[in-house]
């Protein structure tokens, strides 16, 4: 399974720089100007400079982390968030804190470069009042992804188009096998359903959404008001999902959990033991392994095209 | 004749709530299919009446029922207007045990027996305590009621801060906590209604000794009604009764403390009237309450919690006002 993912990137990469000298002129290193200072703008459309090419970097996100490593940045890496844990390099780097932020931690570290996701509590504002440069860097769709690869690549003076190339190319790999399916089954994907009165799901906008329509599926919830909305019982048997998917964590419900719940055994899903569960890394984060979760959900809901 | 007449129109109502709970619901359903999945047709809406709104209806009205008697039972037994089905702990030792359950990682069908136990050792706790000094009074009932649901309160906050399985369960006990009856199995139903029969049958059978308590414990004992058994036979009824409510539906707050109170308004504070009456008027309360519940902002889903408080506590201070005290 790794060997092959690895000989397809490679098969991908190959073809990219082949691709790249045909069309293009490949500038050579030495006559390249310094993409220092580049003036970026971030995802809360905040105008930042980075000066030069910055040594010291903090990441505040698993999926930021990812691509940093993913660029060829680790070892400039000094400090990551507690769930920072791909690739599993990173985990060892020293920890800044979780859902709060440990701020005397991160300015201990040095960092010329902060990057962070969204914070509603006004951790960024906090980030910058301790005289840090802060990017920050949310992508919540598969849209997301390659202008999150670009955007990291320029701030730390790596090829982000590249990368941001191959991970379409294996996003659009799939797309290109489900898109001549005959049928596209209805599925509900379960976020959360701890508390049997709200049961949470996702909807348009949110990358699992997208996922789900790459992988040739129909969200039941694919009209619903928000990106992650509630459903009651009666609205999921009524849309009669064709496939349930679950998260593969120690807290979500288990398939037979599912199956067994009061009704839901007229759900052509639990008659026809059609529910799965998948790595929740993969469809949680929307990070540079986007066409491996594209083609890990493309295989739940057309297993036949990967035969 | 006019307590006739009021339970009549309370029995009506319950009838009419609930023929508005099985047909309403967050999908739309006609009334011929409603009628048609009743009798046991086989389609998805069959499935969706039979297994989700049905048990949800009967539900209801077996929580809110059972809570307004065990209400009006205790604020009778206490001369205590603000007692409600759980000043007597049942709801802490509930929550706490069902905390436990979930942070132990038991199957969920176990949460609800687990609720269900921890409630009447609490009950029975609270009784032990209240008999330390020979009878039991009243007042160390009620004392050791709130003692207890401090210190139950006290070990849940410190399970839920330090747990750290449970922090991702968080909104599993949070459901809990605020109340709610959306699933409930056939089986637990079928449980929980012979537990409910049961308590309202000594309910009915002891409500005229709780009247004996109206002018306090001695003056009971003088019309020839022995305080000790009666108390402990009282507290033992509403654990029943409170105990099934909070294993079917977590804690659901303001009905046993407004329906008895509401219903002394209108046919006086006799129990034996009493307590058929809030049986009725809870049941058909807490069924509306949650088709509130479900449709208010559907597809969303309010706890009931949220609608017994909004709607219950105005409607309450309305009757405060027009009469000027409480009568208990």
């Amino acid at each position: 399974m790794r060997s092959r993912f690895v000989t397809l990137l490679a098969v991908l990469l190959l073809t990219l720089a082949a691709c790249g000298g045909a069309v293009s002129v490949t500038p050579s290193p030495s006559v390249t100007a310094s993409p220092f200072p580049a003036a970026l703008t971030d995802f809360q459309n905040r105008s930042v400079t980075v000066p030069a090419r910055p040594e010291r970097l903090v990441s505040i996100g698993p999926s930021i982390t990812a691509f940093l490593f993913a660029l060829g940045a680790g070892p400039r890496v000094v400090g990551v968030d507690d769930f920072s844990d791909e690739p599993a390099e990173a985990a060892t780097r020293e920890h800044v804190g979780g859902i709060k932020v440990n701020f005397e931690k991160v300015v201990a570290l040095k960092p010329d470069l902060v990057f962070s996701v969204k914070f509603s509590d006004g951790t960024i504002e906090k980030l910058q009042a301790a005289s840090l440069n802060v990017l920050v860097v949310d992508p919540q769709s598969v849209f997301d992804v390659a202008k999150t690869a670009t955007l990291l690549g320029k701030a730390v003076g790596a090829d982000g188009e590249a990368l941001a190339q191959s991970i379409q190319q294996r996003v659009d790999a799939v797309k290109t096998k489900t898109a001549t399916v005959a049928t596209r089954p209805r599925v509900y994907h379960e976020i959360d359903a701890s508390d049997p009165a709200k049961i949470f799901t996702v909807g348009p906008g949110s990358y699992i959404n997208d996922l789900i329509d790459i992988a040739g599926g129909v969200n039941i919830a694919a009209r619903a008001a928000s990106a992650y909305p509630q459903l009651s019982a009666e609205e999921i048997l009524r849309s009669d999902p064709e496939i349930i998917v679950l998260a593969a964590d120690a807290y979500s419900a288990k398939p037979a959990d599912v199956a067994a719940r009061q009704g839901w055994s007229v759900i052509a899903a639990v008659k026809n033991g059609r529910i799965f569960s998948i790595e929740p890394n993969l469809i949680n984060r929307p990070g540079p392994r986007v066409g491996e979760a594209a083609e890990a959900y493309a295989k739940l809901v057309h297993p036949e095209l990967f035969r | 004749m006019r307590t006739l007449g009021v339970l009549a129109f309370l029995a009506v109502a319950l009838v009419v709530s609930a023929a508005a709970g099985i047909l309403i619901g967050a999908v739309a359903i006609g009334p011929g299919d409603v009628l048609a999945a009743l009798f046991g047709s086989n389609d998805v809406s069959g499935t969706i009446i039979r297994e989700l709104r049905l048990p949800r209806v009967l539900g209801a009205a077996l929580v809110g029922g059972s809570l307004a008697t065990a209400g009006a039972l205790l604020q009778g037994l206490l001369r205590n207007p603000l007692a409600d089905p759980f000043v007597t702990g049942t709801s802490a030792g509930a929550t706490l045990a069902a905390v436990a359950a979930i942070v132990l990682g038991l199957a969920a069908p176990l949460v609800p027996l687990a609720a269900f136990a921890g409630a009447l050792v609490t009950v029975t706790l609270v009784w032990r305590l209240a008999r330390l000094g020979g009878g039991t009074t009243v007042l160390t009932v009620l004392l050791a009621g709130v003692v207890l649901t401090s210190f139950a309160g006290a070990v849940v906050t410190f399970l839920l801060v330090s747990s750290d399985r449970l922090a991702l369960q968080l909104r599993a006990v949070l459901g809990w906590l605020q109340g709610g009856v959306s699933v409930i199995s056939w089986p637990e139903l079928g449980v929980a209604a012979i537990v409910v029969a049961l308590g309202l049958i000594f309910a009915l059978v002891l409500a005229h000794r709780v009247d004996a308590y109206a002018f306090g414990e001695e003056t009971a004992a003088t019309l020839g009604v022995d305080p000790d058994r009666t108390t402990t036979a009282v507290l033992g009824a509403t654990a029943l009764l409170s105990g099934a409510a909070v294993a079917l539906a977590g804690l659901v707050g303001f009905v046993g403390l407004v329906i008895p109170h509401a219903l002394r308004f209108v046919i006086g504070a006799t129990h034996r009237r009493l307590v058929p009456a809030s049986f009725l008027a809870g049941a058909a309360a807490l069924v509306l309450a949650d088709l509130g519940a479900r449709t208010v902002i559907a597809p969303a889903e309010l706890p009931i919690g949220a609608i017994t408080g909004l709607i219950g506590a105005p409607f309450f201070l309305a009757l405060l006002v027009r009469s000027r005290r409480i009568v208990v």
